[in-house]
């Protein structure tokens, strides 16, 4: 068996992680940066706190200890601006289910595209990785 | 003596999960995906496993940002379906098998693989999708399970190879087991998809197949396929096909591919579908 595994240095391992383009790597600084939204998140699984968000989004998200920038991030469903504050898409699922939202329309609003566009492209194969695999080697 | 009979893998989409609770899955869209499992669940009704070793991942429902147990084996007696934003799925209570669970998290650990004892959780769509593929709307689950979480959501997740070596440590502990059990082994999650950012919609159907066809032909160099590959060639959700290598390295050197699946899309994501037979 070969069991050993070259060990990596810490620091070109976190380095390749910001080298992918249109990417967030849920590292651990984005972890401690987003911490307080994505507990908010979490707590949207418990009906009462739904119910509580969805009576009056910034007061119930003013019970939590996250930045203006965060709170407007989720208020405007902006996620590529609530991932760039910390957010992590599985945490942020939580907001989209509890908007009635799939994965599908909540991903592909990040895209760019129209919800139609976005749909065409994943029905056609999805996005090819060819050009978006390196910002440093840009292919 | 318990023994590892096969290996499963599939993809866990939630959506997938919502199809068949809604009774959707002869729609054109999900029936080619769904067409793709009729064999399985066919060959499931022969095999009748006592135990399912189930490794996924949470999707922050049992786990959030408090506590980020890098591999988690469920020992409780039993798991609820967890209210993921939506309520809870309406699918059975998931049956653990806790006295084979402590005796692989006991023999793991005294193989140098520190494991995370769960007794109370919630189990989310990463491991109910995959009970309801194989096993579609019974009253009850035909197999008891054994949870195995894995972290891969906050880096680093574990490597390839630690993932494969922990499969390996696995079947050890289970060939040690006393009872008569028929137990298979699942991986789950994957192949290609990213659910965030510009590049969202990301799926390489090259890389993937390459995948399926090495866990038959060259399973040594799947366990040493770097993160930033997975995350540069398959999206960065892609990653959670680490826990294939669970499942793969439980099934010992040699196996035998038995059937295969492969689907763009669900949602935003490649289903992949396999299962193995570990032959002598």
């Amino acid at each position: 068996m070969t069991a050993e595994n070259p060990k990596q240095d810490i620091h070109e391992y976190l380095a390749e992680l910001e080298d992918i383009p249109g990417t967030r790597v849920f590292t651990a600084q984005r972890a401690r940066k987003g911490y307080h939204l994505n507990q908010f998140c979490q707590s949207l699984m418990k009906e009462e706190n739904r119910q509580e968000f969805r009576k009056d989004e910034r007061a119930y998200m003013d019970k939590w200890d996250m930045t203006e920038a965060q709170k407007q991030a989720l208020l405007d469903r902006d996620y590529n601006r609530a991932i760039d504050e910390g957010g992590n898409v599985y945490f942020l699922s939580k907001l989209f289910f509890t908007d009635g939202k799939s994965f599908l329309q909540a991903v592909g609003t990040m895209t760019g595209m129209s919800p139609e566009d976005y749909q065409a492209m994943m029905v056609a194969g999805g996005r090819s990785p060819d050009g978006v695999r390196s910002i440093r080697e840009g292919k | 003596m318990a023994r590892i009979t096969a290996g499963v893998a599939t993809s866990h989409v939630p959506a997938l999960g919502a199809t068949i609770d809604h009774g959707k899955t002869h729609e054109p869209y999900w029936e080619k995906i769904f067409s793709g499992y009729e064999w399985t669940r066919e060959w499931e009704k022969g095999e009748k496993p006592d135990v399912v070793i189930l490794v996924y991942n949470d999707h922050a429902s049992a786990f959030d940002m408090n506590i980020i147990p890098t591999f988690a084996i469920g020992c409780a007696e039993r798991y609820k379906s967890a209210d993921e934003g939506w309520g809870p799925r309406p699918v059975p209570d998931v049956i653990g098998h806790a006295d084979l669970a402590w005796h692989i998290a006991q023999s793991c650990i005294l193989d140098e693989f520190d494991m995370t004892i769960i007794n109370q959780m919630d189990v989310d769509h990463g491991l109910t999708v995959p009970l309801s593929m194989m096993f579609g709307q019974p009253e009850a689950w035909p197999v008891k399970v054994v949870p195995l979480a894995v972290n891969v959501v906050t880096y680093p997740p574990p490597t390839g190879n630690r993932c494969y070596a922990l499969g390996e440590a696995i079947a050890r502990a289970v060939t040690s087991y006393p009872e008569d059990l028929n137990v298979q082994i699942w991986g789950t999650g994957g192949m290609s998809h990213q659910l965030q950012g510009p590049r969202a919609g990301l799926i390489n159907k090259a890389w993937d197949t390459r995948f399926l066809d090495d866990l038959t032909a060259d399973p040594q160099r799947l366990r040493h396929i770097p993160h930033i590959e997975y995350l540069r060639e398959t999206g960065s959700e892609g990653i959670e096909m680490v826990m294939w290598l669970i499942m793969r390295g439980a099934l010992g050197d040699k196996v035998k591919e038995l059937h295969r699946h492969y689907h763009v899309p669900a949602s935003n994501t490649a289903i992949g579908h396999i299962v193995l037979e570990p032959t002598p």
